[in-house]
């Protein structure tokens, strides 16, 4: 990628220009999470001066003890994260399945399930939260992880099923047969040769679901209303009052749930864009 | 009943549960608080119930934190016809809603006969946003009010009285403004965002000319009272009280704003006071409470607020969670409240409790404020009603409709609403 | 993964592996296609078809649960008041205009983060980590950190308007800049992810095409108009389809920054969907917008999916 890059000259040659470029996408980016950050340090009354300030005056840390203390932060984390990750283990199993039947099967009318899958997940889940509430307590699923990994689940598996698609479609053939030769069943050449082949699509198709789910909010406020089974995004509303909104207590919370994400972002950029590099494009 | 005596009877309450502990056949209420409202503190209260009825085990069920967010929880639990909970807290805008969908029982049967008298206990305003077409359909948590707070030094140092009426209070800001020069210092800081409080905002001045919204269930709008109100909050924008962006302004940015030293005047529930004298406040005990102003020539008027206790009809034990109620809404549990929680009460006679009095003084000159309190309209269709008035009332304040067109508008829209 | 997969290293006769080939091949290869879209059918009828089934019926009845009247059938009452509604129609139209704006704004601006975050930074995860952050924001805190951005006081933006010397603008006052300060803070929140597809198909463009037009002595101009933007072409439609579902559902940022306000010029049929449905408990008439949000979200899919299916 960009190793290959250097061969040609590159269009911006300064480098001082090249680090004014990288500023304009990091500042860009990156203010509002370090906008939060900056008011997480703040006392509440700093914000109310005028005009505003950027850097905190007086920074203290009384922000994430109260985030800490008034709220189970730790156990909103704990909860989103295995949501998360329950939500996206079960997003890959069903997408991979189902992006395989497409990619190598004959199957006719192979367009239309993919189109149906695509477009049956149009609809907005807001405005089924009735019928799926009914849904999750005539199967005894209120109050429990799985009321929410079953419907984050169906919020990534279209766009998974079309990353997973190309990706398998882009493995050549004649190592699967091969590897059928040697005595694997299809499902044995599914799992051992094209998913691990197709690891940067799996991998983009995963982040994808962990952030979906990472990020909801209504469901999770409806069907979990123990105390226990609160994720982040509910968690965090409940630093507020009826009218009162705490910002830097909020902020402070915010940023604890962000770091989360950062962190696995750095680790599996690499990966992240070069599975969308080889899976964007053929859609 | 003395804060003595309820300790005791938490004590004993203790005891019991644990001695009750092994009986069988409870029956377990599931009550959802608003987290918003202490549910520790009303855990202690049920404490007491359940010391008294052994047989009965109360479970706090909480889910969002602001009114909103906890109408969302409960209208997807109640639209799926859901019998997980027994009692309900609701905001009083909310309770007529409820019965209409049929997910309240009413309290009629368990009372009796003596409803009105039963009713009469509690602040007329109370009485009337539980009552729809002579059915009981809740019974009140605590009480809340608006109130005009101003900042007694700066009154004091211009050798002003707090105003009665809205000319007053412009007079008071004008004469403050100009003295102390103070590029940030507002004269008045009202709701003016599109939230629920902003229906307040309309109403004040509307019910102070004597007028009311909604008359047994019909639309009874005066058009001339709804440009004057509008055209009067508008008129504190155009001349400089209030601040251009008023209609940026939520309850809690009036309350924020106030607590840094830079309102004179401030129109805001009763959650504010606490917030004023807390020790991080830059106008501690530089603060006073009094009623809204009126509108000259009117009666003062306050929008009223608080909590109510209803019944899921959906639940398994209605008749134990009837009960259940009139015990959370009794004046013993009332006082714990005010004490404990700093929570208004839904009785008269609370607010002068010498307890009540030793714990929170400032409760002595809340009452009068809470009497004057009307209730928004009781109506099914309230939510529709609140959407038409604050949307009209943000449009005014920012200016894009003139008051005359934004109370044509309001009319119109409500015509459809409530025929 | 419930099928046993035989592992043992034995190989057959390549005339019985060739007849176990056809077995798979010819009528059981539509069994094995069943059974692998299966799990994936059953979840989307659990959670999707079925209470949009219900949903389309719920529009067919008049069922306002404030009303205190039993739900009766209505046929197509609900959408003839639609038809009447001055807010559907002016929800449904900022919904249109926010999406006319947004996906191309977004595109725009995301060709340009994807143009620059393209470069041979040293570093890259820096830029890679400012290119997935405002995607990974919950899209409620985004709407509430940006309503805070825009405040007319508080607010940064107009901070630094006033330090360039520009008086500031009350940005919620009125329609127009109301509607403005959304449209950019969607197009910031979705920009990210447009960039990283775009920056990702710019990867697969071979340099030789490049290096090609160096010798024929085409510009730079010309290069991007004539190699990159033709071959970036698949990326951007499967990002504009995504993009253009998500616009079209856009609750969430107007919802936290304006309540649709001022007045109602900013609401969008997602919100006056939730509003119908969770506020004024309007069953009947919110299942009815629903579904023609539904149908319109169809609409512009099967229109999509039919551009990459001639693409190849």
């Amino acid at each position: 990628m960009a190793s290959t890059m250097s061969e040609r000259p590159p269009f911006l040659t300064g480098t001082p220009l090249r680090v004014l470029v990288g500023l304009v996408l990091v500042v860009n980016g990156m203010f509002p999470a370090l906008w939060i950050l900056f008011t997480s340090l703040k006392a509440e009354n700093e914000l109310m001066l005028k005009p505003i300030t950027w850097l905190p005056h007086a920074p203290t840390l009384a922000n994430y003890l109260r985030a800490f203390t008034d709220q189970p932060l730790l156990l909103f984390l704990f909860n989103s994260f295995m949501v998360a990750i329950l939500s996206t283990a079960l997003t890959l199993f069903i997408s991979v399945l189902a992006a395989y039947a497409l990619a190598r099967l004959h199957i006719r009318g192979r367009d239309l399930i993919l189109s149906a899958i695509i477009a049956v997940s149009t609809f907005p889940l807001v405005t089924l939260l009735v019928p799926l509430f009914e849904i999750m307590r005539t199967l005894g699923l209120l109050n429990t992880w799985t009321s929410l990994v079953l419907p984050y689940t169906v919020l990534s598996l279209p766009v998974c099923t079309l990353i997973l698609v190309s990706f398998f479609e882009g493995i050549p053939r004649d190592l699967e047969n091969s590897a059928m030769i040697d005595g694997c069943t299809r499902l044995g050449a599914l799992f051992k040769i094209v998913v691990p082949l197709s690891a940067p699509g799996v991998f983009t198709a995963g982040i994808l679901a962990f952030v979906n789910s990472w990020d909801e909010f209504l469901l999770a406020l409806s069907f979990n209303s123990n105390p226990q089974l609160r994720t982040l995004p509910v968690g965090i509303t409940l630093y507020q009052g009826e009218f009162a909104f705490p910002w830097p207590v909020i902020s402070a919370a915010l940023v604890v749930g962000i770091v989360p994400v950062a962190v696995l972002i750095v680790i599996f950029q690499e990966r992240v864009v070069s599975g969308l590099t080889s899976g964007g494009i053929k859609g | 009943m003395k804060l003595n005596r309820s300790l005791t009877l938490l004590l004993a309450g203790a005891a019991m549960t644990l001695t009750a502990s092994a009986a069988s056949a409870q029956t377990n209420l599931r009550v959802f608080v608003s987290s918003q409202h202490r549910p520790d503190v009303w855990r202690k209260a049920f404490d007491m119930y359940e010391a008294k009825n052994p047989s009965v085990k109360v479970t706090i069920e909480t889910g969002g934190n602001t009114s909103e967010a906890q109408a969302q929880y409960l209208n997807t639990i109640m639209t799926a016809k859901d019998a997980s909970l027994d009692v309900m807290i609701l905001d009083v805008i909310r309770p007529a809603q409820y019965a209409a969908a049929g997910w309240t029982v009413a309290f009629n049967d368990v009372i009796g006969k003596d409803a009105d008298t039963y009713m009469k206990r509690y602040l007329p305003a109370y009485a009337e946003a539980n009552t729809v077409d002579g059915k009981i359909v809740a019974l009140p948590a605590f009480a809340d009010a608006m109130f005009l707070y101003y900042r007694k030094d700066l009154l004091e140092k211009y050798g002003i009285e707090a105003p009665k009426t809205w000319d007053e209070l412009t007079a008071a800001a004008k004469k403050v403004m100009e003295g102390e020069k103070d590029p940030n210092l507002q004269g008045l800081s009202f709701q003016g965002k599109a939230i629920e409080g902003a229906v307040c905002t309309f109403l004040l001045p509307y019910w102070s000319m004597g007028k009311q919204l909604v008359s047994n269930g019909k639309l009874n709008f005066d058009r001339e009272a709804a440009v004057k109100s509008l055209a009067m909050w508008k008129g504190f924008v155009d001349q400089g009280v209030a601040k251009k962006n008023i209609s940026e302004v939520a309850t809690d940015d009036t309350r924020k704003e106030f607590q840094a030293g830079n309102v004179l005047f401030a129109v805001n529930w009763s959650y504010a006071w606490g917030q004023f004298q807390g020790a991080d406040s830059a106008v501690k005990d530089k603060v006073g409470v009094v009623k809204l102003p009126a509108v000259k020539g009117g009666e003062p008027a306050s929008c009223l607020g608080g909590w109510e206790w209803g019944v899921s009809a959906y639940s398994n034990n209605k008749t134990e969670a009837q009960k259940f109620v009139q015990f959370a809404s009794s004046p013993e549990v009332s006082e714990f409240m005010a004490i404990n929680a700093a929570l208004l009460p839904q009785f008269g006679e609370v607010y002068t409790d010498a307890d009540v009095t030793k714990a929170v003084p400032w409760f002595a000159s809340a009452r009068p404020v809470v009497e004057t309190a009307k209730t928004r309209p009781v109506t099914p269709r309230y939510n529709e009603v609140s959407d038409i008035i604050r949307t009209t009332v943000n449009a005014v304040l920012a200016g894009t409709s003139t008051p005359e067109q934004g109370a044509e508008q309001m009319e119109g829209r409500l015509r459809r609403v409530l025929r | 993964m419930a099928v046993a997969s035989n592992t043992s290293p034995m190989i057959r006769k390549s005339e019985s592996a060739s007849q176990w080939w056809t077995r798979w091949l010819d009528p059981s290869e539509r069994t094995l296609a069943v059974l692998l879209l299966l799990p994936a059918a059953l979840l989307l009828s659990l959670i999707i078809v079925y209470p949009v089934v219900r949903l389309v019926w719920t529009s067919f009845q008049n069922l306002s649960l404030t009303s205190g009247v039993p739900a009766k059938f209505s046929g197509l009452e609900n959408y003839a008041l639609m038809l009447e509604d001055p807010i559907f129609w002016e929800a449904t139209w900022n919904t249109v205009l926010i999406t006319l704006i947004t996906v191309p704004g977004a595109l725009v601006f995301g060709l340009a983060l994807a143009l620059m975050a393209n470069l041979p930074f040293k570093r890259k995860w820096p830029v890679r980590l400012s290119l997935l952050i405002p995607w990974a924001l919950p899209l409620s805190f985004a709407g509430l950190i940006f309503a805070w951005f825009f405040h007319s006081e508080y607010g940064v933006v107009n901070d630094i308007l006033r330090r360039v010397g520009i008086s500031g603008i009350i940005w919620f006052n009125s329609a127009g800049w109301a509607f403005a300060a959304i449209c950019l803070t969607i197009i910031w929140k979705t920009s990210s992810f447009m960039a990283l597809i775009i920056l990702a198909g710019l990867q697969t463009i071979p340099r030789s095409l490049y290096e090609a037009a160096d010798v024929d002595g085409a510009g730079r101009l010309r290069q991007f108009f004539e190699i990159t933007l033709p071959l970036l072409k698949p990326a951007i439609v499967v990002a504009l389809i995504f993009r253009t579902i998500t616009a079209l559902q856009t609750f969430d940022i107007p919802f936290t920054m304006t309540r649709g306000g001022p007045g109602t010029s900013t609401s969008t049929l997602a919100m006056y969907i939730h509003q119908n449905t969770v506020d004024f408990l309007d069953l009947g008439y919110g299942s009815a917008l629903a579904v023609v949000m539904f149908a319109i979200s169809m609409c512009v899919t099967t229109v999509y999916l039919r551009m990459i299916r001639t693409k190849g």
